[in-house]
């Protein structure tokens, strides 16, 4: 039955069941029947990475996605390439998929993103939305070349684009007007450092035998197993995550991003303040400061090592900030609509409110940030070309080499 | 003059403790809970000062030091020993550091000194933690002694992931090793080709699109793509409608970047044909994405 399914396509397939179910007792579901919804508005669904993340991930595809498959690399002892998978691309070789959810580590958020997109579904992928900023250019030119569509797990500014305050800021931002942008925006504590750490005394154990440690490692090297390094607390460590910014980051600044119209660009200046950082662990920083070409300042402070930033103040963009003229215009500008969610985005084939060129600016944060605490001085970004400016070593964790076979 | 061996433990010694959870964190937790009933953590800073001091030392000593350094690594980690651990940090700081300095000269002798530590007797461990600090340090210097691990089965990985980081004079030893890496290491020096989007190992490359490994099959067709080799596009296109599965999607995917390559260089009626092409041969309903994407590129062309 499956094999038959596969080859046939979704709605091929469901045409047939329905020809047949007409001869008999016909249940409600099939029918779409009062609070069902009928199978012509049904999709094939798939969950990619079935942790702590995974349950909530999918239930964001929408009521009206089926469970087709769930692929883990800790399914060695269960897979069976018919509903549970070890080796995501056979999932998305299926052709009743249509839409997929990525609940992996954030090393993998990119590669299965753009694979999904190539066997044509579309896809709702857990943030951070990368692991390095040139991953997150090779997911908007896939979701480009191929059409489909892209929402990154973070909703903060389905919620922001609500608020009148925000929306006259953005607006204010997207206007133009704004000549010499005072606006600074601290993100005080929140971002987990101590919390998403690695540990870097960690012996090496043997694999367990349900997980497949090589696929695992995917794109990153593959270093000697330790449980700490999977599952939650792989977040500590540069080849899988960034730590809490990377984890806590994007949901903090992506509504923040989009209330300062900054959806497609990124700072030009960024610089940190922290130890030296460990080649393999995150660890503990104290402040970063992110500034973009028009003066608007972003500054996460995580509270957790050294003295607090203390340079700039909070400071809100308002109409003050305008000559009355160009207030009013402003003002008589339209509001922006409201974000289509993923469901409806999938329907109408409009772009979501998390689309790829905006979660991957808002990726590219939390990466500058990064990158400024391991490297330890500051560094000057173009945000048209996406590389550092006389910068070799910031550039190369720009864009870092995969693991063969993976590649974007 | 204190002795090298004694100058390099002293040093080390500076570096911080791994805490109680094994994190450079030094989160202290205390005995007493706080008002919400929930245990106190207080973080012993990590002191900066001291340890950019302790490996501005070490840089004075330059190339020995970083011998000196690599000698006290134990990869992986094995026992209680912390010595390891902070000789580890202390190679990359000593790394970040020489990165800072005006001019390349201090980079450069600690990449070559890196560099000099490889193939040796040092453990695979060791060798490998070499590799991914000439990933982040090293440049052209280094490019030769990294194309004499491209057939190391255990090493072949790091150094290629080496290579296409360093990028300047990377494809001389990849192409020099193509004719000869096996298995693991052929794909790795295939992809590493790929990743460089080398215009001169197009002809390799597309001998490679006839290999009996799928994965190096793909990893050809995605290097041609990427150096926009319009001479490959009739063996690329011949190879994704010949395909099926995992490798038809990749390789589909191989043409359409070929084709954006091609128009950015101006050679749009190449790129045409190939998205022509795409349009008129995927006519399976599962296929439809494939043949409006290629539709809505013509149109843009």
């Amino acid at each position: 039955m499956t094999e038959q399914r596969l080859k046939m396509g979704r709605r091929a397939f469901l045409k047939t069941s329905a020809a047949v179910a007409a001869f008999t007792i016909v249940p409600r579901h099939v029918l779409g029947g009062e609070g069902e919804i009928p199978p012509s508005e049904t999709l094939g669904g798939a969950l990619i990475g079935c942790g702590g993340r995974g349950g909530g991930t999918f239930g964001e595809l929408g009521k009206n996605v089926r469970q087709l498959a769930m692929c883990d690399v800790r399914f060695v002892d269960k897979a069976d390439n018919n509903l549970f998978y070890t080796d995501f691309r056979r999932v998305l070789e299926r052709k009743d998929i249509d839409v997929v959810a990525i609940a992996t580590p954030p090393h993998w958020h990119a590669l299965i993103s753009i694979a999904a997109m190539e066997a044509g579904k579309d896809v709702l992928c857990e943030k951070p939305m990368t692991r390095f900023i040139a991953e997150g250019r090779a997911v908007v030119d896939a979701e480009r070349r191929y059409n489909r569509i892209f929402q990154v797990g973070t909703f903060g500014r389905y919620g922001a684009i609500k608020s009148d305050r925000s929306r006259l800021t953005h607006k204010i931002m997207r206007s133009g007007l704004l000549k010499n942008c005072q606006g600074v925006h601290i993100a005080k504590g929140g971002l987990k450092v101590a919390m998403w750490s690695g540990i870097v005394k960690a012996p090496p154990q043997p694999v367990p035998a349900n997980l497949d440690w090589d696929m695992y490692c995917g794109p990153s090297p593959l270093r000697p197993y330790h449980p700490h390094r999977h599952g939650g607390t792989h977040r500590g460590y540069w080849d899988y995550e960034g730590g809490g910014l990377a984890d806590m980051g994007q949901h903090h600044f992506d509504p923040i991003q989009w209330i300062y119209g900054k959806d497609d660009t990124s700072p030009v200046a960024i610089e940190a303040y922290a130890p030296p950082a460990h080649p393999e662990c995150t660890a503990m920083w104290g402040w970063v400061e992110l500034t973009y070409a028009d003066g608007l300042t972003f500054v996460m402070d995580s509270r957790e090592w050294g003295e607090p930033y203390s340079r700039k103040k909070d400071r809100d963009v308002g109409l003050e900030d305008l000559a009355e003229e160009d207030q009013k215009k402003v003002q008589e500008t339209p509001d922006p609509e409201p974000f289509p969610t993923f469901p409806e985005a999938v329907k109408t084939r409009q772009k979501p409110g998390g689309h790829a060129e905006a979660a991957h600016r808002c990726a590219t944060l939390l990466h500058l940030a990064n990158i400024a605490i391991r490297i330890g001085r500051k560094l000057r970004y173009d945000p048209v070309k996406e590389q550092f400016i006389g910068d070799e070593e910031a550039n190369r964790l720009a864009y870092l080499p995969m693991r063969a076979p993976w590649h974007l | 003059m204190e002795p090298r061996e004694e100058l390099l433990k002293r040093l080390v010694a500076e570096m911080p403790d791994p805490d109680e959870r094994g994190m450079y964190c030094h989160i202290v937790v205390k005995d007493e809970k706080g008002p919400d009933g929930k245990r106190q953590f207080e973080t012993k800073p990590i002191d900066k000062d001291k340890i950019e001091k302790a490996v501005a030392e070490l840089q004075k000593r330059g190339p020995e030091a970083v011998v000196g350094l690599v000698g006290m690594l134990v990869e992986p980690l094995e026992g209680d020993d912390v010595q390891p651990i902070k000789a580890k940090y202390a190679l990359h700081v000593l790394g970040l550091c020489a990165s800072k300095m005006t001019g390349d000269d201090a980079r450069r002798d600690y990449a070559l000194a890196l560099a000099s530590q490889l193939g040796g007797e040092r453990s695979k461990g060791a060798q490998r933690y070499i590799l991914q600090e000439l990933q982040a340090f090293g440049r052209k210097e280094v490019v030769a002694t990294l194309g004499k691990l491209l057939t190391d089965a255990d090493l072949c990985d790091a150094a290629a992931m080496a290579l296409v980081a360093i990028r300047d004079g990377a494809v001389d030893p990849l192409r020099a090793a193509l004719g000869h890496a096996k298995g693991a290491c052929r794909l790795a020096v295939v992809q590493a080709l790929g990743a460089l989007a080398d215009a001169g190992s197009a002809e390799a490359l597309q001998k490679a699109l006839g290999d009996t490994d799928r994965e190096v099959r793909i990893a050809a067709g995605w290097g041609l793509a990427n150096s926009g080799a319009d001479a490959a596009a009739g063996a690329l296109t011949k190879a994704a409608d010949a395909a099926e599965g995992w490798e038809r999607i990749q390789m589909t995917k191989a043409c359409m970047l070929l084709s954006e390559r091609l128009v950015a260089r101006g050679k749009k009626d190449e790129a045409k044909a190939i998205y022509t092409h795409l349009r008129d041969t995927r006519k399976d309903p599962s296929e439809s994405y494939v043949r409006e994407a290629a539709e809505k590129a013509l149109a843009a062309t």
